[in-house]
């Protein structure tokens, strides 16, 4: 480009200058005549008339501009974003009357020319278009988002608090520092983010923009005046014909700012082969963080994106709105739901249950705004995506509870639990049930089917029996928990046939099963769950373990105490055999040592049935040895060595059952009411 | 969505397996059977590679309407035809070794080994599969890029600007498919960005039109590799077993996934190598073995340029861009007729590669997804087999 025509249309821009210290052409400013104002001034007035430019002009605009013909064209750019719009206008303006021409038949005579000029002003455009773009590609901030607070939170209460392998008692601050650890660089990041909060236009919260019906949280990804430019340019690019480089300028530099935004959200790049190499603890603090990061992506920065392409692309051709959508966020979409769809499809093992149904619930909550931000024919690979890693989440969290179910019928340990207390397995399988109960509301969708039980079936004698037509009106979960219950239980009987002790046979299954209702009484949650029909069943069969404990322990010893066998037959005299007499003693005497020395050791952990069984051995012991030692007593205190017959007592065999079930060997009690 | 070259007679093999296992698995007389049935998969396999083999157009080059024969080898046509008969492959597979199966047998070695190593080979061509679907969404882009110099070039008279449009589009295109690094093609916008300003005109790195996302450090070549790694025909009493089939699914997974990685630009290729172990002395390797013959020869002609991907329609879309590239470089106005209706003949045909990608890269995409889910499918299947299978060998108490 010449001088010499830029003179024709400088004046224009001279115009300008006082007001914007533009330099666009320095050396035209020399030039400054008087030519140049008339001109610009009737140039003015004949917008007012006509609101277009002569073709020569706007040809003249175009060329001016052109960035392969001159440096100056070349190192500025016409929307600068500086707030004066003339250039820009007058620009597109001149854009327009070239269109207009090409459409026309009249001027096909010069149509090459303007043919060359629609050309260099599309290439132009599209170098705006992308300047614009990239001059707002502010990565998005998580913390512009309004409420940390209400994200922590939601966070807190999907992590699930407890952990069925360790102990109830511990985990609840376990889970809360777990918790902190994980918040806290979140906090750090948030107050960073409050601090450096510059606020620029390009992040202020359009709080107008809520959906009535779902959770979008949309923000202003790029300022209004800069976003109507696009449009601007958009509009012009696409009735020429150059669509596509407008998706392709659009796209790239759209898919780097959520590349960066992605950084920003700590979204990691695992491939799954990782996924199924880390381990599942790591993969829990992924799953809390891909939960977190997953709401902002879809529910803010995606549905921003989304907007973006609305309010540029919206109405200027068909569905071009969606393409770019689709082409800015497509990658990162399939990138950001790979790791759920790695979670998916790793191996199935009990302790992966709670957080499956974490992701699991987050998935499903974020399905109505994933339907919404990816609506479009375009995005349904996206939705369909979605959908089947959720559904797949589902099949896991269903494969997993019949895992579990195999897993405590065929729990193999075979070592006997010293003292017939509770076995771990009793104690794991429980916290685990009671945290099925927490997630009560997800598990009665997913679980559909009763469990497919019974050896009636079967005809495995492996497997428990259980009528399953007793349970006709509960769901199928509280089914599934019932029966997980029964083999439990099962299992436990199956465990309790190690105790070459019949006695202590039938304490550990009352001590195990009177720890599986107080478990289910102590939830409410479970208590209804399993219902009052079937903790009455529990609870009949742990009271009968107790009588069979009292009956193979005590009948015996109390069977020396009967007065069969003692008395002569015939004899006038007193009636009494005294060497029968005294066998009886020294066999009670030698048997209830014995009770008490092994019996002391076993462990009753639950203080009120440990005093229980001890009052109900009392209530049959104590009287009937009080009796027989006073219809006999005197037998044995008129002969010799009374003390080797008489070792107890009444007091003293009190005081014995008071050891019972301590867990805590004779000596140390004798030692102990020694002090 | 299902396999859409279904084999007629596939249905009716599968129910007679099953059916026959059924009736003959609880009588012991099922040896026989067992032999016939491994004997037919095997036989299918040959069956269904040697067709993919000789239905392959040889020239893959230049005339692509003439194919009637057949697609030529690595289009878009020809991999979905690939993928269809894995399809196949891997519900006979399942059909063999698992359906009615007593469980117990998948863990006797040699296996105990084996399968694990089978299951370890599909967690590993899920990922190859991300990687080829994100690779095709880059070819999408190539499409584009192609379309923009179609649309400049088909305009008559056809004028500088356009032609300047066409050339922009065309070095962007060429460039990408130029062997690049994935980190260079990543930079590609910061570069633009930092420039603040723009560069030249022709500038091909503001197209990021090859970019992935897959995990960092993933590489498409060290996962076929991997996949590969302790793939060795069964010997002696092995080979007449469930060995046998184990084998040739694993081969069969790692051939396909080989050939994806050859064709479509993804994450790494470097190193990918041309040939991998396939047994020469058993027949149903035969079809499979020429088939790699084919694309290792491709793979070197190309090799020296650093292709992206052998990809039939990005090869011919390469040469074309070339060629135009070079028309437009020379262009002034008036052209003569004769150089023009060249360049008219390429522009058509460089349309045509583009409406072949528009209607096949979609499906291809869908029918990978469908792989994808395949294999997810048997994996859980096998498991649940396995865990089965441990607590059948685990006495109950």
């Amino acid at each position: 480009m010449s001088h010499n025509t830029s003179l024709l249309f400088f004046p224009h821009t001279q115009r300008n200058l006082p007001k914007t210290k533009r330099h666009l052409f320095p050396q035209p400013l020399s030039l400054s005549l008087s030519l140049s104002l008339s001109l610009s001034l009737s140039l003015s007035i004949f917008f007012l008339i006509m609101e277009s430019l002569p073709l020569e002009t706007a040809e003249k605009i175009i060329l001016r501009w052109d960035s392969t013909a001159s440096e100056e064209a070349r190192d500025k750019m016409i929307f600068s974003g500086g707030g004066d719009r003339d250039e820009a206008d007058l620009y597109l303006q001149a854009v327009d009357e070239i269109q207009r021409s090409l459409s026309s038949v009249s001027v096909s005579v010069s149509s090459d020319k303007v043919n060359s000029a629609i050309q260099i002003a599309m290439a132009r455009l599209e170098d705006e278009f992308r300047n614009i773009l990239i001059s707002h590609t502010n990565p998005f901030d998580p913390s512009s988002e309004d409420e940390p607070s209400q994200t922590l939170d939601s966070l807190s209460t999907t992590s699930s608090p407890k952990h069925p392998l360790t102990n109830e008692e511990t985990t609840e601050e376990e889970s809360d520092s777990n918790h902190n650890t994980i918040s806290t660089p979140l906090f750090r990041f948030n107050s960073d983010g409050a601090a450096s909060s510059v606020r620029s236009s390009v992040n202020s919260v359009n709080s107008s923009s809520y959906r009535s019906t779902s959770s979008i949280r949309e923000i202003d990804l790029i300022p209004s005046d800069a976003v109507y430019d696009l449009r601007c340019i958009a509009e012009r690019m696409v009735s020429s014909g150059y669509l596509r480089e407008c998706i392709q300028v659009y796209g790239s530099v759209r898919k780097s700012s959520v590349d960066a935004s992605f950084r920003k959200l700590q979204i990691e790049k695992l491939s799954i082969g990782d996924v199924q190499r880390l381990e599942w603890e790591q993969l829990e603090n992924k799953i809390r963080r891909w939960i977190r990061a997953a709401k902002v992506c879809v529910r803010t920065l995606f549905a921003s994106e989304k907007k973006l392409c609305e309010q540029i692309f919206d109405g200027v051709g068909t569905s071009i709105d969606d393409a770019c959508f689709m082409e800015t966020v497509k990658g990162p979409a399939i990138q950001l739901f790979n790791f759920a769809e790695a979670i998916s499809i790793s191996r199935r093992s009990p302790e992966k249950l709670f957080k499956i149904l974490d992701l699991h619930d987050a998935l499903t909550d974020l399905m109505p705004d994933i339907d919404v931000v990816f609506d479009s024919k375009s995005s349904e690979s996206i939705r369909v995506q979605a959908a089947e890693i959720l559904s797949r989440l589902g099949e896991a969290a269903r494969g997993i509870l019949s895992e579990f179910e195999n897993a405590v019928l065929r729990e193999p340990s075979r070592v006997a639990v010293p003292g017939g207390t509770i076995h771990p397995l009793t104690r794991y399988v429980m916290n685990y049930i009671s945290l099925i109960s927490d997630y009560k509301v997800t598990l009665n969708e997913l679980i559909v089917s009763k469990p497919s039980t019974g050896s009636r079936y079967s005809g495995d004698p492996g497997i428990p029996d259980m009528d399953l037509s007793e349970f006709e009106e509960k769901t199928p979960l509280d089914v599934h928990l019932i029966w997980i219950i029964v083999i439990l239980q099962f299992n436990l009987d199956g465990k309790s046939k190690h105790y070459r002790d019949a006695s202590l046979a039938h304490l550990f299954v009352m001590n195990n099963v009177h720890y599986i209702v107080q478990k289910v009484r102590g939830s409410p949650e479970l208590r209804e769950m399993i219902g009052d029909d079937y903790l009455k069943k529990l609870t009949g069969k742990f009271r009968q373990a107790a009588t069979s404990y009292q009956r193979a322990t005590w009948v015996r010893v109390l069977y020396c105490l009967r007065d069969e066998g003692l008395h002569v037959s015939g004899g006038f005299s007193s009636g009494v055999s005294k060497s029968a007499l005294r066998e009886r003693f020294k066999a009670f005497n030698a048997m209830f040592e014995e009770v008490h020395r092994t019996q002391a050791v076993w462990l009753i952990p639950d203080l009120q049935l440990r005093e229980e069984l001890r009052i109900s051995i009392s209530e049959k012991l104590i009287p009937a040895y009080r009796s027989f030692l006073g219809r006999f007593r005197s037998h044995i205190e008129s002969g010799r060595h009374p003390e080797n017959y008489i070792k107890y007592s009444v007091e003293d065999l009190e005081d014995a059952v008071l050891d019972f079930f301590e867990g805590i060997p004779v000596s140390q009690h004798l030692r102990r009411r020694a002090e | 969505m299902p396999a859409t070259t279904e084999n007629n007679n596939q249905g009716s093999f599968l129910g007679r397996i099953s059916i026959r296992r059924n009736q003959v698995m609880s009588m012991d007389g099922s040896h026989d059977q067992e032999m016939e049935d491994l004997e037919l998969f095997q036989k299918h396999i040959g069956d269904r590679f040697s067709e993919l083999l000789s239905s392959t157009s040889e020239d893959s080059s230049s005339s692509s309407s003439s194919s009637s024969s057949g697609d030529a080898l690595l289009s878009i046509a020809w991999l979905r035809r690939l993928l269809d008969e894995f399809l196949c492959c891997e519900a006979e597979f399942k059909a063999v070794v698992l359906m009615g199966r007593d469980p117990s047998q998948i863990t006797k070695p040699p296996l105990d080994k084996l399968l694990p190593d089978l299951l370890d080979r599909g967690v590993k061509s899920l990922d190859v599969c991300n990687a080829v679907t994100l690779g095709l969404d880059a070819v999408k882009n190539l499409q584009r890029l192609a379309e923009i110099a179609v649309a400049a070039l088909e305009q008559t008279p056809l004028g500088d600007g356009q032609v300047r449009r066409a050339k922009k589009a065309l070095s962007a295109l060429v460039a990408a498919m130029l062997n690049d690094d994935s980190n260079a093609a990543a930079k590609g916008t910061e570069r633009t960005r930092s420039f603040g300003r723009r560069a030249g005109n022709t500038n091909a790195t503001k197209y990021k039109s090859l970019s992935w996302s897959m995990a960092k450090n993933w590489s498409a070549a060290k996962q076929i590799h991997a996949m590969m790694s302790n793939l060795t025909a069964p010997r002696g009493a092995e080979s007449s077993g469930l060995a046998q089939p184990m084998y040739m699914m694993s081969t069969v997974l790692v051939f396909v996934m080989w050939t994806l990685v050859a064709a479509v630009p993804c994450q790494e290729r470097n190193g990918l190598g041309t040939h991998f172990p396939l047994p020469r002395q058993l027949g149903w390797a035969q079809p499979m073995i020429g088939l790699q013959e084919k694309i290792a020869e491709e793979w070197k002609k190309k090799e020296k340029k650093g292709n992206v991907g052998l990809l039939e329609e990005m090869q011919r879309m390469d040469k074309l861009g070339q060629s135009l590239i070079e028309f437009a470089d020379s262009f002034q106005f008036p052209t003569e007729t004769e150089r023009m209706d060249e360049v008219k003949k390429h522009v058509e045909e460089l349309g045509d590669i583009c409406k072949k990608m528009e209607e096949g890269l979609e499906p291809l995409q869908q029918q990978i997804r469908e792989v994808f889910h395949r294999v997810v499918r048997s994996r859980t299947e096998f498991l649940l087999a396995l865990d089965q299978a441990a607590k059948s060998t685990t006495p109950a108490l």
